[in-house]
């Protein structure tokens, strides 16, 4: 069984000028011990998505439908009490910000043991801060750091404090949302590769969101991409991205610089994203994809499957292209 | 912290300063002869404008006189009132309690109330009770102190007789013990209340902004994320945050409180400085004036300097700065 299973997941931002079709049926699996990065240009929906799953949406203004399986139980549907045990014990999250991912007023280690006290209500205070520097030592950070506060820290050791926190009640899954976006090209290799070594000794499933493709390429066993909500691709990530099948994930990757060092101009995707207040009939990539034609307009192209386990949405796949030309 | 705390002393000492200084040229600037103003006569005579040209030492270069001046102020010599013909030291000194008292309680009260009536307009945000409370806050708000003190007087003390008009003591009251602490609380609820009443709207705003931004910090996305109940999020971490803002407004507050409370004080005839401030203008009383500023301006700088090392203590960012 998929360690986690999302089926037909929408979700709407209501507003006043109309609902924003932020994520549009998406379905996707995630196998035990597997690694997915979602990716797609800002704007895409990827965040939302993973708050949906968290369940940390605004319930007055955010509708979410379809369903998310987690263990066999469903997240979406999930009473408050139950989801409060399965939060940060099976399913805990990395967030962008991580400068202002904990309090400014209170100290590091101090924060980091109430979460962990959380779910360890027998835990004395011994116990709590030796778990507390455990996980700090398990992401090479300084003993020190428990007792200093965030503004104390670089934005990469921020980083990692908060991949020691989301570790520090042994959660099964961990949705790292930007994760390494806003820091510098050396400290986000360091630390997607500690993430990796992590994920091996601790039996982790991970959710990798980011718009940054080679993020991808580098740390994650599988990919989705996402464009105005809709799910363009999904398969196994050396496959995916050694011969896209969608010309999305291909202008993706072309916008990227190759993490070979292979030298190659940057090529950007013109266009912008949709209005996603909109109802799309056709593909919504329609407007910016140089291969589409009347069909893609007028007829929404469903998920079809390339390989097993690898599918893309589109009426003229890249791999019949390169075949047949 | 103690490298904070030792900038902070050494700048508050620097303020007390220049308060000083200004305060000396004050009476340089003062229209006319400082002199025949302190004096206070319509006719002084001359060995009497001598006997003062020479204790303020004016026949003397400026800088000399502010030296001597400050040398006076160390020995605890501010002059000596003329309408009331007493040292300008001893005057303050008398009036300075009643001044604390009500400025204190009347600062804290608000500051407690304002912040809990602030909490509980954040958590029930936008319901009935959150738009009365923003309503009402208005209503005070708008209101002049000593307006408000008036009427209070008029319906509390001269139509229901429920409290004193007046004062601080009855004299017909015991004068210690027990009684006298019940007789002085029993004067002090009247322009306590209404001092209180003006105040605490802005605690209720600002507090309620305050909660409503720090609820918006990715912070409580990751707590709420670790599945801490939404009671343990604001107890912990909200809190905190949010009273940081409302803790500067209860410094700056104090500090107008101790100089700006004059007319409630006038209205209640409050033994307080503040009411002592505005005899001294309207007798034109410069000394007293002059030390009555000075003294002002110290508690200001030192009120401040008290708030801000709190403030450092709870919030450590500042301690960097
Ligand atoms: N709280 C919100 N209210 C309304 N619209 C939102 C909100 N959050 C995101 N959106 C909209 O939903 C879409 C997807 O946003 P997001 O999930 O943040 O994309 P990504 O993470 O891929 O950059 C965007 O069009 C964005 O403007
Ligand atoms: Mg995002």
């Amino acid at each position: 069984m998929a360690l986690l299973e999302i089926r037909d997941l929408c979700v709407d931002y209501l507003m006043q000028e109309g609902s924003v079709h932020a994520v549009d049926h998406v379905s996707l699996t995630l196998e035990e011990g597997s690694s997915l990065g979602l990716v797609g240009e800002s704007g895409s929906g990827k965040s939302t998505l993973g708050m949906a799953i968290l369940r940390l949406l605004p319930e007055k203004t955010a509708r979410v439908t379809g369903s998310a399986v987690f263990q066999g139980e469903e997240l979406l549907t999930m009473p408050e009490s139950r989801l409060r045990q399965v939060r940060w014990q099976e399913l805990a999250a990395v967030f962008q910000k991580s400068m202002n991912a904990l309090s400014p007023v209170h100290r590091i280690g101090s924060q980091m043991a109430d979460v962990y006290r959380l779910h360890h209500p027998e835990a004395d205070k011994a116990a709590c801060r030796a778990r507390v520097l455990e996980v700090l030592r398990q992401v090479d950070l300084a003993e020190r750091v428990y007792k200093l506060y965030p503004h104390e820290l670089s934005g990469g050791m921020m980083q990692r404090v908060s991949i020691a926190l989301s570790l520090i009640n042994h959660p099964r899954l961990v949705i790292f949302d930007e994760a390494t976006t806003a820091l510098d090209v050396i400290t986000q290799g360091q630390i997607l590769k500690e993430i990796q070594r992590l994920e091996k000794d601790l039996g982790l499933t991970r959710m990798m969101i980011t718009h940054d493709i080679s993020v991808v390429a580098t740390s994650c066993t599988h990919v989705a991409v996402l464009y105005a909500g809709r799910l363009m691709e999904v398969g196994p990530a050396a496959s995916v991205l050694r011969s896209p099948a969608h010309p999305y994930t291909a202008g993706l990757m072309a916008a990227f610089p190759s993490l070979t060092g292979e030298k190659k101009p940057l090529q950007g995707i013109p266009g912008f994203l949709p209005d996603l207040t909109q109802t799309i009939p056709g593909c919504v990539f329609a407007p910016r994809c140089p291969y589409a034609t009347e069909a893609c307009r007028t007829a929404q192209p469903p998920l079809e499957s390339i390989e097993p386990g690898w599918q893309a949405a589109c009426h003229h796949r890249l791999r019949e292209v390169n075949n047949h030309g | 912290m103690k490298r904070y705390l030792l900038k902070r002393v050494t700048t508050g000492l620097l303020t007390v300063l220049i308060a000083i200084v200004l305060n000396f040229f004050l009476i340089h600037i003062a229209p006319g002869d400082p002199i025949r103003i302190m004096a206070g006569m319509d006719h002084p005579s001359s060995e009497q404008l001598e006997a003062l040209y020479v204790r303020y030492g004016l026949d003397k270069p400026l800088l000399v006189q502010l030296g001597q001046y400050i040398v006076n102020l160390l020995h605890g010599d501010f002059g000596t009132s003329y309408t009331y013909n007493k040292p300008v030291v001893s005057l303050i000194l008398e009036t300075m309690g009643p001044s604390i008292l009500l400025a204190l309680t009347s600062c804290v009260l608000a500051f407690v109330l304002g912040t809990l009536l602030g909490l509980f307009a954040a958590r029930h945000q936008g319901r009935w009770m959150d738009n009365l409370l923003s309503y009402v806050s208005y209503l005070f708000d708008s209101m002049p102190p000593f307006w408000l003190g008036l009427v209070a007087i008029l319906v509390f003390a001269s139509t229901l007789h429920w409290l004193p008009t007046s004062g601080m003591v009855n004299l017909r009251n015991p004068q210690q013990g027990f009684g006298y602490v019940l007789d002085v609380l029993t004067h002090l609820l009247l322009p306590c209340a209404t001092m209180t009443l003006i105040q605490i709207p802005q605690y209720l705003r600002l507090t309620r902004s305050s909660v409503t931004q720090v609820m918006q910090e990715d912070y409580i996305i990751t707590f709420r994320a670790t599945g801490m109940s939404e009671k343990t999020i604001f107890r912990r971490y909200v809190l905190k945050n949010a009273i940081l803002p409302t803790l500067t407004a209860f410094g700056i507050s104090l500090a107008y409180v101790v100089a700006g409370a004059a007319l409630v004080e006038i209205v209640y005839a409050w033994p307080g400085t503040g009411r002592l401030m505005l005899n001294a203008i309207n007798r034109r009383d410069y000394p007293l004036l002059m030390g009555i500023y000075l003294m002002i301006a110290i508690s200001v700088s030192v009120i401040t300097m008290i708030v801000d090392i709190l403030y450092a203590w709870l919030d450590p960012r500042i301690r960097l700065k």
